[in-house]
């Protein structure tokens, strides 16, 4: 009675070392995935970002502004200043 | 019969006990052979199937103007080895070099070095880094064995060749070679981590653990401003294509903080371009380029000789015959101008005028002006490259030393430092030293910093005499062509023929125009030179570089939200001094 229960004991110890462990590499893959999402991420925010930046370079706006948009700078007397604190 | 029944159980039981200690006694000894005794071995080649160490390459810092647009970036881009198996025969792996190829464009030497790395048997041979997109797609259906991708960090500029030179570049490992990567490569480039990565059978990473952090490099906060860089970059080209010049430089800066807001230079180049395109950035022209300033420099004569106190504004000197002898060489005005005042030398830039008054200077007392100015030796900006210009020691002046230097020859400054010297009659007296980077992570508007070194290098009455003159060169002399309806300007221009190299004389045709200037009211706002190279047909820097100051600041003081000031309202001057001296 006594083997069998120490039987028991060590398959049970030893299963639940086996469903640690198999646990513990499940998580390890769980959270290398979320790192690599995440990393993944903020390259892609990052990505957009210097994106963002190129498109509204001013050569660029210019250009569309001028050459699509028909747009003109503007000449001395359509500019008007507010000259309150003069 | 049991008798016989137990020998034979027991003979199957000594031959099955024999057997099953022989069996255990291999397993033991197999067991010792791995374990112990292979232990070393077998453990290497378990690691190296399931665990690497992996080096972590940093993040480079990205570059912000002083708004917070980006300047610099980084963007991932594949990069491809190639790590042979073992056994692998040389011609296979050279056919898959071959097929590499066509897909990736290889040049002829790249190929060369690889084939190199092949020969000499190395297991790890990068075959092209940082990849375009285009050309990941078309090397996968390739399935090379051996072949592999890995992400790495691509320096990214997302306006192209805005502030190039200023930017400069880094190599294909994230090092600064020039510019602002170079000279702050240290802070941007951050330090290597270092990971141990475990590996299961399938190759899927379960484990990553430490080993060294690695820290991304900082970022940086630059005191340009995207927009003024622009403004300046796009009249600067447009000055050069009209006048078919070599090349030219407008630095901008706000003389009270001492922060350039923008350092533009053409021909520039895309920095996203090809590395070979990139060459011309290596030298930025704005703190690397040494000439003879001509009369931009009398700004320095002149506050030496206010300085002096030895001339007053009502002294008189006689430039009727448009021509003085100096050392058996005449030196001569752009036009005749009579008897000029004082003031009247300096606004209408006359070299006979200018060289008369420098006669009441001592050279000793003009030499420690020039030095006190910070001609001769570097600005300090926080910029690689940096020439000190040159100035010969007074032991090595000659007796018409004095007068050669005091319009604006025999000594060759930077566009930086004649910025410098505009700033300290700006500031009224005060240098403050030049810089291109915020210590601070904001971006507050103007005016910022003031918390920085100053150091007098002239008196506040001298300052206040000289802006007065040199507004009153904007407004009736020379700079005419630099003033803004609206704000009152304060300018210099300058004229200096070249050396020509095969002749060793100065060149009748090569000419440096250039202009140097702030705006003076209420408070100097901002301060600029231009410098243009070889202009040709009309020269002067009255003619080519003054409207390049006139276009630029127009557009930046818009853009500043600077207000006009009532007195300066009316109408500018139509005429020209420069077409009224053709005439």
């Amino acid at each position: 009675m006594l083997v069998v229960a120490f039987t028991v004991i060590v398959v049970f110890v030893l299963s639940f070392y086996i469903w640690h462990q198999m646990e513990s590499v499940r998580i390890g893959y769980t959270i290398n995935d979320l790192k690599k999402k995440v990393k993944e991420l903020s390259e892609e925010v990052e990505k957009l970002e210097a994106k963002r930046s190129q498109l509204l370079s001013l050569e660029r706006v210019e250009k569309v502004a001028k050459e699509e948009l028909n747009l003109a700078e503007p000449r001395e007397d359509q500019i008007i200043r507010d000259d309150s604190n003069l | 019969m049991s008798i016989l029944y137990q020998n034979k159980a027991y003979r199957r039981t000594i031959i099955i006990s024999f057997l099953l200690v022989f069996w255990l006694t291999i397993i033991i000894i197999r067991l010792l052979q791995l374990q112990v005794f292979e232990h070393a071995r077998w453990k290497e080649e378990v690691q190296g199937q399931n665990q690497d160490e992996v080096k972590i390459l940093p993040k480079r810092g990205t570059i912000y103007d002083r708004r917070g647009d980006i300047m610099a970036s980084n963007i991932l881009r594949k990069s491809v080895y190639y790590c042979p198996s073992k056994g692998e025969p040389y011609e296979l792996r050279i056919e898959k070099i071959n097929t590499l190829k066509d897909v990736l464009g290889l040049s002829e030497t790249e190929i060369r070095n690889i084939r190199e790395r092949i020969k000499k048997n190395s297991p790890f041979i990068w075959i092209k880094r940082k990849i375009d997109q285009s050309l990941e797609e078309r090397l996968g259906k390739l399935s090379l064995g051996g072949v592999y991708l890995v992400d790495e960090n691509k320096r990214f500029y997302p306006h192209g060749k805005l502030a190039a030179h200023l930017l400069g570049r880094v190599n294909i490992d994230d090092e600064g070679l020039s510019g602002i990567e170079f000279r702050y490569n240290s802070i941007l480039k951050g330090d290597k981590g270092e990971y141990l990565v475990m590996r299961d059978a399938k190759k899927r990473e379960y484990l990553i653990e430490v080993l060294k952090e690695g820290k991304p490099g900082k970022d940086l906060s630059l005191t340009i401003d995207e927009t003024i860089q622009y403004c300046a970059e796009r009249e600067l080209e447009k000055a050069i294509i009209k006048t078919e010049a070599n090349w030219g430089t407008v630095i901008i800066s706000n003389p009270s903080t001492g922060e350039i807001l923008a350092m533009a230079s053409y021909p520039a180049c895309d920095l996203n371009g090809p590395p070979q395109n990139l060459t011309i950035l290596e030298r930025n022209k704005a703190v690397h380029y040494n000439f003879e300033p001509g009369s931009t420099f009398k700004i320095v004569t002149f506050a030496a000789a206010i300085e002096d106190g030895k001339i007053s504004n009502q002294a008189i000197f006689d430039c009727s015959q448009g021509y003085i002898p100096i050392a058996g060489k005449y030196v001569r005005d752009h036009e005749r101008f009579g008897v000029l005042t004082f003031p009247e030398v300096i606004v209408h830039s006359s070299n006979v005028g200018t060289i008369q008054i420098s006669r009441s200077l001592s050279e000793d007392a003009f030499f420690r002006m020039i030095k006190a100015f910070g001609f001769g030796e570097k600005t300090g900006i926080d910029l690689p490259g940096e020439e000190s210009g040159i100035l010969r020691p007074l032991d090595g002046w000659t007796r018409s030393s004095l007068a050669f230097l005091s319009i604006g020859y025999e000594i060759s400054v930077t566009p930086i430092q004649l910025l410098q010297a505009i700033n300290i009659i700006a500031n009224k007296g005060i240098v403050i030293p030049l810089r291109t980077v915020n210590k601070k992570p904001d971006f507050p508007k103007l005016p910022m910093e003031t918390n920085v070194e100053r150091q007098r290098v002239i008196s506040e009455d001298t300052a206040r005499k000289l802006t007065s003159m040199l507004e009153r060169a904007v407004q009736e002399g020379t700079g005419i062509s630099a003033q803004l309806k609206g704000y009152r300007v304060a300018g210099k221009t300058g004229t200096a023929q070249k050396i020509d190299p095969s002749t060793g004389n100065y060149s009748p045709t090569s000419h440096v125009a250039s202009f140097v200037g702030f705006v003076s009211a209420p408070n100097p706002v901002l301060s600029m030179i231009v410098v243009i190279d070889e202009p040709k047909g009309r020269y002067y820097g009255g003619e080519v570089g003054a409207p390049v100051f006139r276009d630029i600041a127009s557009h930046v003081l818009r853009y500043l939200e600077v207000p006009q000031q009532k007195d300066y309202l009316r109408n500018i001057r139509a005429e020209n001094p420069w077409r009224r001296a053709e005439r």
